[in-house]
């Protein structure tokens, strides 16, 4: 920073001029006070050095935690961190980061990071989709579970057709499909949730075995195992 | 139990009280008897003091004397509430001569209860900086794989733990906003509620995908609880913040309640499913009611009656129906713990 220097008679007059007529209204300072300096000089004379309430020592041990702790949180708002930190002004705070604090703080945290990658937690975002009514339909897919057909839950006409109308995914593509479930938002082509095993000894469902095949050659996806977690839950409630 | 739709009092003669220094919130009933007195089952209570420093004490209960009794070296310090607090499920009793303990606070953390003290064994912490952690909501314990812990927090992500190796199995961002409970269905498939009002189903098989199947009516109505029937996995039950009613889910058929349980007359604090029946389910509230409902398999128009009422002293705020004492539901209300006989 290019600049003179205050000298102890400008501070003087910039002192008694803020007493005499309190902080704020930089523009009018330099005259009041009689300086030959611009208003944001005075200003920021004031604020980092002539302010009376101003802690002059060098940080201790606990600011120097906050000051960490916050800069961890905040970034480099220095104006947000001083706020915190009661005596000490931005300027000071932001100095003594960059002098002290930030080269300790680097190898630290390539350190942590090292540690991080040996502890290998991953976070994974599973994506939500909202399953449609499996009811009637899961059951008789799986040949591990015996349902006689008149000991279904009561189906309604809707999910019943489910099944047919997958015939019409490979011929008219998942739009087609995710249309005609008008109340049921499908996030995945709906198809996939019938890829899987498809053993079962219904004749009924001998068709499906074709349609599958063809999905599943067709959208390759396999990614929706919420079918996977039906056979496995029927199997369970069987076995009480 | 009764089968008749009329509600019943349940005799005083047939209630064991206890009473605490303080609030209590967190219980646990062990899911097997007491080592040292197999006539004893072990009751751990969490106390709910808005201060760093609580307690988790462990009383003795004898069905048969209808007693309960304190051990003063049965109790520990404990910081924050627990939120919730869980004996380890299907302990083998001949295997060893204490038990554990898990609680939920600002970690999970595991307790060796022995004969006569209680040593912490673990802190599971896996907050990536040093300063912060995000508070734990509830946890659940899965009984059929029991190293496996699954936590939920305020930070949206659900936690699986396995406790033996004391590493995390895998956090998954399960919501949008905070998560207030979690519960295992099987060995690896888990559910959890949360602020965002949504049931989700996880599979750790395929940790890529989740399965909404409830979201709150009005949206972004929180859900605090969450139940799911272990002797019918098709059924869950979950409760809206402020609301006076019980949803009923049944998994395969999303988004549509299979009964909505109306009859409290203020908020739901808790729910349980009866440990041995599945058409059974308890609730209890701030109108200081506890309910037992059977589940009929048609509802009647006027919506389900429950099957027996209790009237505490004041705001049950938690219940616990174990299957090591079925015959008992366990109400906390107040400084006061409670069991019924059912």
């Amino acid at each position: 920073m290019g600049g003179v220097a205050w000298t102890e008679e400008e501070d003087q007059l910039l002192k008694k001029c803020i007493e005499r007529y309190g902080e704020g209204k930089w523009h009018r300072v330099p005259l009041l006070a009689g300086l030959n300096r611009c208003r944001k000089s005075c200003r920021l004379r004031w604020l980092n050095y002539l302010r009376p309430n101003i802690k002059r020592g060098s940080f201790a041990e606990d600011e120097v935690q906050l000051i960490i702790k916050l800069h961890k949180l905040l970034g480099n708002k220095w104006s947000l961190i001083a706020g915190r930190l009661p005596g000490r002004t931005a300027n000071d705070v932001k100095n003594f980061w960059n002098c002290h604090l930030s080269k300790k703080l680097c190898a630290r945290e390539t350190e942590e990071e090292c540690n991080q990658s040996a502890m290998n937690v991953e976070t994974i975002t599973p994506h939500p989709a909202r399953s449609i009514s499996m009811t009637g339909s899961t059951k008789q897919r799986t040949q591990d579970y015996h349902v006689a057909p008149n000991s279904l839950p009561a189906i309604k006409e809707s999910s019943m057709s489910m099944p047919f109308n997958f015939f019409g995914v490979d011929q008219q593509g998942h739009d087609q499909l995710v249309k005609e479930e008008r109340d049921i938002r499908v996030q995945e082509p709906a198809g996939g949730l019938f890829i899987g095993d498809l053993t079962t000894e219904d004749h009924r469902f001998g068709q499906f075995d074709e349609v599958n095949v063809l999905s599943r050659a067709d959208e390759g996806c396999s990614k929706w195992d919420w079918d996977d977690l039906m056979l496995d839950m029927d199997l369970w409630t069987d076995s009480l | 139990m009764e089968n008749s739709t009329q509600e019943s009092h349940l005799r005083s003669d047939n209630s064991v009280t206890y009473e605490s220094p303080y609030t209590v919130y967190a219980m646990a009933v062990s899911s097997t008897p007491s080592p040292t007195n197999l006539n004893h089952q072990s009751i751990a209570l969490g106390s709910f003091l808005e201060d760093y420093n609580n307690r988790v004490d462990i009383i003795a209960f004898d069905p048969d004397t209808l007693s309960v009794k304190t051990h003063p070296t049965l109790s520990f310090y404990h910081p924050y509430p627990p939120t919730k607090l869980m004996f380890q499920p299907n302990r083998k009793s001949s295997s060893s001569s204490s038990d554990l303990l898990a609680s939920s606070g600002e970690y999970l953390r595991l307790w060796e209860v022995r004969e006569s003290s209680i040593e912490p064994l673990s802190v599971l912490n896996n907050s990536k900086t040093s300063e912060f952690c995000a508070p734990l909501t509830s946890f659940d314990w899965n009984d059929v794989e029991p190293k496996r812990i699954g936590t939920s927090s305020i930070d949206t992500t659900c936690t699986i733990w396995d406790i033996e190796k004391g590493v995390v199995e895998t956090q998954l961002i399960a919501h949008d906003k905070e998560v207030y409970d979690i519960a295992w269905g099987e060995a690896r498939v888990f559910a959890s509620v949360s602020a965002d009002g949504s049931v989700r189903i996880f599979d750790l098989r395929d940790k890529e995908h989740s399965t909404i199947i409830y979201e709150s009516p009005q949206p972004d109505t929180p859900l605090l609880r969450l139940a799911w029937n272990k002797q019918d996995l098709k059924y869950m039950a979950t409760i809206q913040m402020d609301s006076n009613k019980v949803v009923i889910l049944d998994i395969r058929s999303p988004t549509m309640p299979v009964a909505e349980l109306e009859r409290h007359q203020a908020s739901v604090n808790a729910i349980t499913w009866a440990p041995q029946s599945s058409k059974h389910i308890c609730s209890a509230g701030d109108d200081t009611q506890a309910f037992i409902w059977e589940l009929p398999t048609v509802a009647g128009p006027n919506g389900i009656d429950p099957l027996c009422v209790y009237s505490a002293g004041s705001e049950i705020n938690q219940l616990q129906w174990s299957a090591a004492q079925p015959d008992w539901i366990a109400i906390a209300f107040s400084n006061k713990m409670q069991l019924l006989k059912v």
